[in-house]
């Protein structure tokens, strides 16, 4: 009796740990797999009722419904994220992932939000400008692309020799508790990210973005390399988003609205001079800025 | 007939030559003896005649039955697993550290080959059992666990699952050895008692009791060779040196 | 957020978290034994090839395993990785590296088995299954209970390995709340939730042992 008790209870978890993959299994409709870091707010990550969403996650909805797709929501480890596209186990990368840099390696869908890489401190701790960070410990997260900007001699190198170390850590959780305990003076990270945080930690107003950005850089959806057939319809789709209006008030749902740059025509340009160097690119996206700004006005 | 036939058993290990042409015979109902020193090679004689070891030459029979026979040269040839499975039946052994199995009761490690090897009912298995541990004074111990019982009330316990499976010929390998001294009797006395049923038997031993009460047969080894063989009364009152010597060390101790 | 609220969002990687920790131990037993047979093999080419299974699983991180598995078979065969692979892969790995350390503590176990044991149930006439399966395996079982639940336990926190490949396991979903609600709770809970499963562990095995008490 006790074995067949055991036995069962054996069964029924194996059916659980099967039905719980089978939510990746399922391909009836066609279906579009989106590869995503969970831990990404507010781009992707889980919701309240234990569901993922996001800024990217909703608009990648919004492109599935117009198509008539499936959307797979797949989290990914970030790490892995090139060996899941090459492999085919996600059909793009969607989460808030920064194009700048690294033009050549994927197939790009139009940038939609400008996203700079920010400085937060204590608002108390006396840094005010980029630098004020000469002897101090800033941290940053790991395969991010702030520490790609701080590590990249054209970009922010320079600045980054300044400090006292680089701290590497996993997530923004721990990152903030790190700041808040004094292990490290400063984090870089995406402008998005840290306007989340600040919003939402509870101490949250013990924070501050310093004026002076590290780079400004721009998100996009990365597909497989040479995929430019799914690429190109999902820039179709974006632009019918952004002419219906859906795009508009996903980002001011997500309060993204000061970052979204879909529809600026020669973003995409200016974002692969805003690499070539520090100077220009700084003036590249201060101009970027400008236009989207006066375009967004005349609409 | 010839229930035991040892002849021209040849065994090396390394360089060591431990067996140098040793042959004997253990007919129907016979008690043999085997003394000697330490190293005498007595206990590797038993362990070829039960096929534990493999000798090197001659030939081994039980009842007839060639286990292993002689090439031209002189050197073993083993018959095939099947026949040799065949004549395992035929004899049985008890080992010195009896070599129970320790998960398993008294009364299942009795019972456990009759029902698994021989395939018999359970309940003619536990009649077999039973009655044989009756015999060896243990009917109460047969929910025993081995850990829980005397050396003596084990080596009995390996006795009854020795002659479960009903051999014609049952090897003791210094069945007393390993037991305090005052346990020796207990054993002895089972011993004897088989020897009245006229229970073929080959007992390596220290114990000269069992070689001068029990035995019929007596075999003095020493360095591998058979030094003397005969009655008890013969061999006791040897007139062979090396005989006397190894009597004279033992009555020392 | 709630607690009720955090529980209920975790107790599906909770479920899956239980799921790899019993496939793993399905598998990885019996494979063990099966290894540990090949490591005591006596031809030395399949023996030496048993030993570079067991060195090379316990040689290198898990957690590489766990990707060599999951994305090995697109780079080697340009096999199609999606669907069912990812839990597939993620069963593999863990069976297959986990099979090598209980193939040791078999070895272990088998080897200090006295001869005379073996000696015994031949001359019994037991044939070479009956003797392994009824006489020594019993014997051996007891003897490496205690290294088995060291294994066991350390299989139970190493289910969160899982998220190198992304599998929605507890600790990968505990990570995914505490980002979005920027707290430590889940954390917390999961620490709480690995020691009773642990301290379940524990238990169990110790009951077994208890009940294994009863011969020395």
């Amino acid at each position: 009796m006790r074995k067949k008790v055991i036995c069962a209870v054996l069964c029924g978890m194996m059916a659980a740990s099967l039905t719980g993959m089978a939510a990746f299994a399922d391909d009836e409709a066609k279906t579009f797999t989106v590869g995503f870091d969970a831990e990404y707010p507010p781009y992707g990550y889980m919701g309240d009722d234990g569901e993922y969403t996001g800024f990217d996650l909703e608009l990648a909805q919004a492109v599935c419904d117009l198509e008539g797709w499936e959307l797979v929501k797949t989290p990914i480890n970030w790490d892995s994220k090139d060996m899941e596209l090459d492999s085919g186990s996600i059909d793009c990368i969607w989460n808030g992932f920064t194009m700048t840099g690294r033009e050549e390696d994927y197939t790009w869908s139009k940038p939609y939000v400008d996203n700079s890489q920010v400085i937060v401190v204590k608002k108390d701790a006396g840094i005010s400008a980029l630098s004020d960070l000469a002897g101090k410990t800033v941290g940053v997260q790991a395969a991010s692309a702030a520490l790609q900007v701080l590590q990249d001699e054209e970009q922010q190198k320079a600045l980054a020799d300044t400090f006292a170390g680089l701290q590497e850590f996993a997530d923004y959780n721990s990152a903030f508790v790190e700041l808040q305990a004094g292990a490290v003076d400063a984090i870089a990270m995406d402008i998005g990210v840290a306007k989340y945080q600040i919003e939402n930690r509870d101490n949250g107003e013990d924070y501050e973005i310093l004026e002076e950005h590290l780079n400004s850089e721009k998100y996009a959806i990365g597909f497989k390399k040479g995929n430019t057939e799914l690429c190109d319809t999902v820039n179709a789709d974006l632009d019918k988003l952004l002419a219906d209006g859906t795009f508009d008030k996903l980002a001011e749902k997500y309060e993204l609205t000061d970052m979204v740059c879909l529809g600026n025509d020669d973003s995409e340009e200016a974002s692969s001079e805003a690499a070539s160097s520090e100077a220009e690119s700084e003036t590249a996206a201060e101009t970027e800025m400008a236009e989207s700004e006066t375009e967004s006005a005349a609409e | 007939m010839n229930y035991l036939e040892i002849n021209h058993i040849k065994k090396s290990f390394g360089n060591l030559e431990v067996l140098k042409d040793i042959s004997l015979t253990v007919k129907k109902g016979e008690v043999l003896a085997i003394i000697g020193p330490s190293g005498s090679g007595k206990s590797t004689l038993l362990r070829c005649a039960t096929l534990l070891e493999t000798m090197d030459g001659g030939e081994l029979s039980y009842l007839g039955e060639k286990a292993v026979s002689m090439d031209a040269s002189g050197r073993s040839v083993y018959a095939k697993p099947a026949e040799l499975k065949e004549i395992r039946k035929k004899f049985g052994l008890v080992f010195q550290n009896f070599n129970l199995f320790p998960h398993y009761s008294v009364l299942r490690n009795v019972t456990d080959p009759l029902i698994h090897v021989q395939k018999k009912s359970k309940e003619e298995a536990y009649r077999i059992g039973r009655e044989l541990l009756k015999k060896m004074g243990l009917s109460d111990k047969e929910a025993y666990y081995p850990c829980q019982l005397s050396g003596g009330q084990q080596q009995r316990v390996s006795i009854a699952r020795a002659l479960a499976l009903n051999p014609q010929v049952l090897f003791f390998d210094e069945p007393t050895s390993a037991l305090d001294p005052e346990l020796t009797g207990e054993i002895l006395k089972v011993i004897r008692d088989l020897a009245a049923e006229h229970m073929t038997m080959v007992i390596v031993t220290h114990e000269m009791n069992f070689a001068k009460n029990v035995a019929n047969h007596v075999i003095f080894m020493e360095k591998g060779v058979i030094v003397e063989e005969g009655s008890p009364e013969e061999v006791f009152h040897s007139d062979n040196r090396r005989m006397q010597e190894f009597l004279g060390k033992y009555n020392e101790e | 957020m709630s607690l009720p609220q955090i529980l209920s969002q975790l107790s599906g990687g909770m479920v899956r978290t239980i799921g790899i920790f019993f496939l793993t131990l399905i598998f990885s037993l019996p494979l063990g034994l099966l290894v540990s047979f090949g490591r005591m093999v006596k031809n030395p080419v399949l023996k030496n090839l048993f030993k570079l299974y067991i060195s090379v699983m316990r040689g290198t991180p898990l957690m590489l395993q766990l990707m060599v598995f999951y994305f090995g078979p697109y780079y080697l065969f340009r096999m199609n990785i999606g669907g069912n692979w990812r839990f597939i892969a993620i069963i593999l790995s863990f069976s297959l590296n986990y099979a090598a350390y209980f193939a040791e503590i078999y070895r272990s176990g088998i080897e200090s088995m006295p001869v005379g044991q073996y000696e015994a149930a031949k001359l019994l006439g037991y044939s070479r299954s009956q003797t392994f399966f009824r006489i020594i395996f019993p014997q051996v079982v007891k003897r490496i209970l205690p290294s088995v639940t060291n294994e066991v336990i350390t299989l139970v926190k190493d289910t969160s390995l899982a998220f190198a490949v992304a599998y929605m396991e507890m600790f990968t979903i505990a990570k995914q709340i505490a980002a979005s609600k920027t707290t430590f709770m889940p954390f917390v809970v999961a620490a709480v939730f690995y020691y009773v499963f642990n301290l379940i562990v524990a238990v169990v095995m110790e009951k077994l042992e208890k009940k294994l008490d009863y011969y020395r």
